[in-house]
């Protein structure tokens, strides 16, 4: 389904999330992302990063404040519409996302078999694209506890970009990854915020920002009192 | 009719309550209104402690009964069968079909050697063999064969689901399924369950077969049965009442809906205290006590 709106893509407004439930400062933060953007968050501790990123996908519950996507509220819409934007986010996750039941492939295409009516043959397709621009052999048919730790980062960039998502929500996408993994991956991020995407790149330090320098709109660092924004430059 | 004097009705003689008298009924009607809120407040805490030991005890049979609406309600809807819904059905059918095929066929030839053989020569040997079919059929297929299959179920694929969705809830692949809008008991729960019912069912049938003929062979080669086979099957299929048609394969199908539900729930519903150590025992005397209970509510002749 096709969804027009106007203005940003992401919004947080003074958006305090539930301490219990997220372990974030209850402090207001305040982001606005429009389509076609990339925000960089420097965060030190990773794993407020998949915090942060579950707050932009409305999985954790608010004491104040909004955030939206799409001109969406997240806390205003039912658990069906809810479900159905987030299948519009790509994900670059720390956390572990990959069922030992389930071969990569079928996990890789598991979103968009579960959200779009892409015909299969065209994702099996595209996945085995995005596979080999990310260095993998093909599209991988193994069970994840088969995969090395690397090729499984390699399909979690191929999960995130298949089906042209809207938003992109990747935490420290690139930590340890070789240089043709880092250009591979920029070159798909750009592609797709040509089309639209916008793009939350969540890593600690300032390091892979330097790659991307002249791609970033805006960078920020995420601090006990909410973000700070960062000079660029 | 007797009238009683009111207690509350004013001495005439007293016109002016003194300032104690006053004071004295405030504090009694003081302290009666302490009493009966201490009692009340008393009355609230048991009935919370009973709502809290009930829950506790019956929270998983409330879970069960919910999630079974849910699993019939969406499996009616067309918007449930998603193509990753249809994809986790099909391969856990697969999985319960293909891998418990084996298991149940020799189970079915053990039971139709142990039992089926050793009734119809009993039968025989007491003269009652005209009752032959019938006590087949109530022991065997109404009785034995949905326990059986209950238990090879739960034991196959059953604790396997509790081990699956245990670990990806302990793990948070839940969540991060959660993450890209993917609803766990649309993609886990609904295929999942429904795909034990069909193999509940498709197994039920098997084991009836295989330990029925196996009885039928084994009587042959001994010599107790001299009649051809289908005259064996005729006489089994004339024991068959018509409440039998669809009560024999209802509890087949019942019993693996409730033993795949339940497997699922006990996996879904594991907290990050929960280990693989006290799942999978709970999994199993869960699943051991639906299997029995479903088979006892069979057994009554409501």
């Amino acid at each position: 389904m096709k969804i027009s709106f106007t203005g940003p893509l992401l919004e947080l407004k003074n958006a305090v999330p539930s301490f219990e439930e997220s372990g974030l400062p209850p402090v207001p933060f305040n982001m606005r992302l429009m389509p076609g953007d990339c925000v960089f968050i420097d965060i030190h501790d990773i794993s407020r990063a998949t915090m942060l990123a579950d707050v932009c996908s409305g999985l954790v519950p608010l004491e104040s404040g909004s955030v939206q996507f799409m001109g969406f509220d997240w806390c205003r819409l039912n658990e069906k519409e809810v479900n159905s934007l987030r299948g519009r986010i790509g994900r670059i996750t720390k956390r572990r996302s990959w069922p030992d039941f389930m071969p990569v492939h079928m996990a890789i295409m598991l979103q968009q078999l579960y959200h779009t009516t892409i015909s299969q043959e065209t994702l099996l397709f595209d996945a085995a694209v995005l596979s080999e621009e990310f260095g993998l052999p093909g599209l991988p048919m193994l069970n994840p506890n088969s995969m090395s730790a690397m090729d499984l980062h390699r399909a979690n960039c191929v999960r995130a970009l298949l089906g042209r998502p809207q938003l992109l929500l990747l935490e420290d996408p690139m930590r340890d990854a070789s240089r043709e993994l880092i250009d591979a991956f920029l070159r798909a991020i750009t592609r797709a915020r040509d089309y639209g995407a916008g793009v939350v790149w969540l890593a600690s330090g300032n390091a892979m920002r330097k790659y991307y320098q002249q791609g970033v709109t805006s960078a920020l660092r995420f601090t006990d009192n909410g973000f700070v924004t960062v000079r660029m430059g | 009719m007797r009238d009683f004097p009111i207690q509350q009705e004013q001495n005439p003689d007293q016109d002016v309550l003194s300032e104690n008298d006053t004071d004295h009924m405030s504090e009694l009607s003081q302290r009666r209104e302490k009493s009966v809120s201490v009692l009340l407040c008393w009355i609230r805490r048991r009935f919370v402690w009973i709502g809290q030991i009930f829950r506790r005890h019956i929270r998983f049979l409330l879970i069960m009964l919910g999630a079974f609406w849910g699993v019939v309600f969406e499996s009616l809807r067309v918007s449930s069968w998603r193509r990753s819904v249809r994809y986790e059905f099909v391969s856990t059918t697969n999985s319960i079909i293909r891998g418990g095929l084996f298991a149940t066929v020799f189970t079915g030839v053990l039971t139709g050697v142990a039992a089926v053989s050793q009734v119809i020569y009993w039968l025989g040997f007491a003269g009652l063999a005209t009752m032959t079919g019938s006590v087949l059929i109530n022991i065997v297929v109404r009785e034995i064969a949905p326990i059986l299959v209950g238990v090879l179920l739960l034991g196959r694929n059953g604790i396997l689901s509790t081990t699956e969705l245990g670990l990806l809830v302990m793990n948070g692949e839940i969540r991060s399924m959660q993450a890209m809008g993917i609803d766990p008991f649309l993609l886990l729960i609904l295929p999942r369950t429904l795909a034990f019912t069909v193999g509940g069912f498709t197994l039920g049938i098997l084991f009836s077969c295989a330990s029925l003929i196996t009885g039928y062979v084994m009587s042959r080669i001994s010599g107790v049965i001299t009649a051809p086979v289908w005259t064996f099957f005729s006489n089994l299929m004339s024991a068959v009442s018509p409440l039998d048609y669809v009560a024999i394969p209802l509890n087949f199908i019942i019993v693996g809906f409730v033993v795949g539900l339940g497997g699922c729930l006990t996996g879904l519903t594991a907290t990050n205290q929960d280990t693989l150590r006290s799942l999978l025992p709970r999994s199993f005397s869960r699943g051991l006590l639906i299997v029995m209970l479903v088979s006892v509510l069979f057994s009554l002749d409501l």
